[in-house]
């Protein structure tokens, strides 16, 4: 039997958990830069680098919020900036298709967020990290809620 | 999951110094480490890219019959190429090695945290054991290199990495979009720190480029297709008076696009008169004789220069950098008028004359009794013009007073910004750009003349705003690169490459158009044709795999099975070994 109390310090307790798509170039090594810089953000999210954000496909995120993450962050090279040239402008294509998939597995599509940070935008990826995090906090841990 | 295959992961856990370990329990991180699936071994060393910590690596390779290996310790932009050599030496293949990021993405940015900043770091290391049991070995590939060199922008750097090679037995093909070549520099009348012009200084240069029978100067032409891959690349110039096109063969690109000279329009009443103007169309002026006042032709009596005008400007995006050339350039100008003029004024913001012999014109300039006189960062000097007359105001910070001055001409010291048709440049060879709007270079430090795009170098200001002098070191750095990689006579290229499974393909076509580079043909030869892949084109962004809609497309090293593998090692991890809820 769980007390209203204990219910409580387990929801206080909670930590989303986040999961990071980081392309290899710019994003990537932005989060190296925001090491080396020592800027300090929370420890919510695991990075998992991909070469390009074009190699994300919708089954990536869906299948990390199936699997129970609380939020899944994208991050990638600025439009024109892409070390493939357009990677991430296939990727921008795809991701108002992606969110709507999103809401239709049940998921409010503000656990996932996309951004561009580059290789030397070390706060800029740190801050991204940091308002995911904020906005996933407000929507509490992951549930699907049909509409 | 179905198959179960076993496999021996060894799992190294670097302290980094203190770097690693003063933030995340190593010991623990190694510790859960044993637990995972498949891991037979693993440990924490103090620091594991050392001698020792690679003898231990190979040692236990070669001891227990490791089949994977994981090392948890700095970035793998930094070591990944290190740890990679190392497996392969104890006859491991270099994609059955993964690295984990516990220095920049976990220690540093978590200082404070270190419970949490541990939790991460054992998330992080399983994630890394789920993809090494996944991943497979892959053959190592190598190319050609074709022994010619193409040489975008034929200024000072240019040319100097032009002849630099040629001097070493290669080819160069040295492709300049104006008439003639020299660049910048040659339009200059003295350029510092000799009292020589540009032209006297560049003349013996270009005599030897024009005719060194390895040089090829292709005038008035650009570069309209960029194709190919290090070593073999496949360069398209077309001449834009005959709008004739040519296919040529090149092994190694170096960018030297230089800079242009930033027109301050807006700034200083820039263009108001003829008697203001940039540094360098002052440069431009004969200085043989008394100079004389464009506007009518009067003896220049009272000069005054100007510094940091477009650069240091932190709220301007693209005018944040510092120039670096002006301080020491205006410097010198300023101490050569002198000789024939009253009055010689140099408004500064600050003064860096930091290069071999620059402070030393400074001195001079002091010395000729040149005045300088500061004004503060956010109140710029202020230009009015009244009948033709001109009037700056402004605070002198040192001595804290209102001062003004009538000169007869203003030299604006302009920024070196990036020439217009950088972006076109940039997307050209698939470089980046930096916040100054230069080319990026592979690494900052470690790697300023190469850039991510293999054999593609980048020499002079297409790198930064800097000095000639600089740019000439640059540019033989970046020869020397171009020159290294030819010497060797071939290279080892990524085997990350995109594979069809032809029997999964619809024939829609989707990849096809989504690889940038052309890359994704229709296999006629099948009926109904399916997509193939030529691997020498691809790059391995994967965007291909992503789009499309039959998953017939697999991309080596980074498969859907490795990326989810991942996902679900942090999401869903087994329980360990025994434990159990």
């Amino acid at each position: 039997m769980v007390t209203a109390t204990e219910q409580q310090t387990v929801e206080e307790q909670w930590e989303p958990r986040i999961l990071a798509y980081c392309c290899n170039w710019c994003s990537y090594a932005g989060a190296d830069l925001a090491g080396t810089s020592r800027i300090q953000y929370p420890t919510n999210a695991r990075i998992l680098r991909v070469n390009c954000t074009g190699r994300i496909n919708v089954e990536f995120i869906l299948a990390a919020l199936d699997m129970g993450a609380d939020g899944v962050l994208v991050s990638g090279c600025h439009p024109g900036d892409c070390h493939y040239t357009s990677g991430n402008l296939k990727l921008q294509a795809r991701w108002a298709l992606m969110e709507r998939s999103i809401e239709q597995s049940g998921v409010n599509p503000k656990r996932v967020r996309l951004q561009w940070a580059s290789a030397s935008e070390a706060q800029i990826f740190a801050d991204g990290v940091r308002t995911l995090i904020n906005q996933v906090k407000e929507l509490g841990p992951i549930e699907r809620e049909w509409k | 999951m179905t198959e179960q295959v076993e496999h021996r992961i060894g799992v190294f856990v670097c302290h980094c110094g203190h770097n690693i370990a003063g933030t995340v329990d190593v010991e623990a991180v190694s510790d859960q480490a044993n637990s995972f699936p498949n891991v037979v071994y693993s440990t924490h060393t103090m620091f594991t890219c050392a001698d020792s910590g690679q003898q231990l690596i190979r040692d236990k390779i070669k001891e227990l019959n490791l089949d994977r290996v994981v090392v948890a310790s700095c970035s793998p932009r930094m070591h990944e190429p290190t740890f990679r050599r190392v497996v392969e030496e104890a006859g491991l293949n270099r994609y059955l090695y993964d690295q984990v990021n516990l220095r920049e993405h976990v220690s540093w940015c978590h200082m404070r945290e270190p419970e949490l900043a541990t939790q991460k770091a054992i998330d992080l290391v399983r994630m890394s054991v789920a993809r090494a049991a996944k991943l497979t070995a892959l053959p190592i590939k190598t190319v050609k290199i074709e022994p010619r060199t193409l040489i975008v922008g034929a200024g000072i750097a240019g040319i100097r990495a032009a002849l630099d090679i040629a001097e070493r037995g290669f080819e160069v093909v040295l492709v300049e979009k104006e008439s003639t070549i020299g660049g910048n520099v040659a339009k200059w009348n003295h350029v510092f720190p000799s009292d020589k012009t540009g032209a006297e200084i560049l003349e013996p240069m270009i005599r030897k480029a024009n005719s060194h029978k390895n040089i090829r100067v292709m005038t008035d032409s650009k570069i309209s297709i960029f194709d190919g891959y290090v070593g073999n690349f496949e360069v398209t110039v077309k001449n834009s008076k005959t709008n004739k096109e040519e296919i040529l063969d090149i092994g190694t690109v170096i960018v030297t696009t230089g800079f242009k000279s930033f027109p301050p329009v807006d700034r200083y009443g820039y263009k108001l008169s003829p008697d203001i103007m940039t540094l360098a169309e002052f440069q431009e002026m004969d200085v043989k004789d008394q100079l004389k006042r464009p506007s009518d032709g009067k003896p220049i009596k009272k000069v005054a220069f100007i510094g940091c005008v477009g650069s240091r400007e932190p709220e301007i995006k693209g005018h944040e950098h510092c120039s670096r050339y002006c301080c020491s350039a205006i410097a010198k100008a300023a101490a050569d008028i002198r000789d024939h003029a009253d009055e010689v004024l140099i408004l500064y913001q600050d003064i860096r004359t930091y290069g071999k012999g620059h402070e030393e014109f400074y001195r001079l300039a002091r010395a000729k009794h040149v005045i300088y006189t500061k004004f503060p960062k956010n109140a710029k000097p202020d230009v009015t013009m009244d009948n033709g007359k001109l009037s700056i105001k402004w605070h002198d910070v040192l001595s804290d007073d209102e001062l003004k001055f009538d000169p007869d001409i203003i030299v604006l010291a302009s920024a070196m910004v990036p020439p217009d048709d950088v972006a076109e440049t940039a997307k050209l060879f698939g470089l980046t750009r930096s916040g100054d709007g230069f080319f990026n270079p592979e690494h900052i430090k470690l790697a300023p003349l190469t850039t991510h795009t293999a054999g593609v170098m980048i020499a002079g200001t297409a790198q930064a705003a800097k000095n000639a002098t600089e740019a000439v070191v640059d540019a033989s750095g970046a020869a020397a690169k171009a020159v290294s990689l030819m010497a060797k006579g071939e290279v080892e290229i990524e085997s990350t490459v995109a594979q069809v499974l032809p029997d999964l393909c619809s024939s829609c076509h989707t990849c096809v158009t989504a690889c940038a580079y052309n890359a994704i043909s229709m296999d006629e030869s099948r009926d109904p044709p399916v997509a193939l892949v030529t691997e020498a084109k691809c790059h391995g962004c994967g965007t291909c795999a992503a789009a499309c809609p039959s998953s017939a497309i697999t991309m080596l090293h980074s498969t859907d099975g490795q990326i989810l593998a991942m996902v679900e090692a942090y999401l869903c991890p087994m329980a360990p070994e025994g434990g159990g809820v």
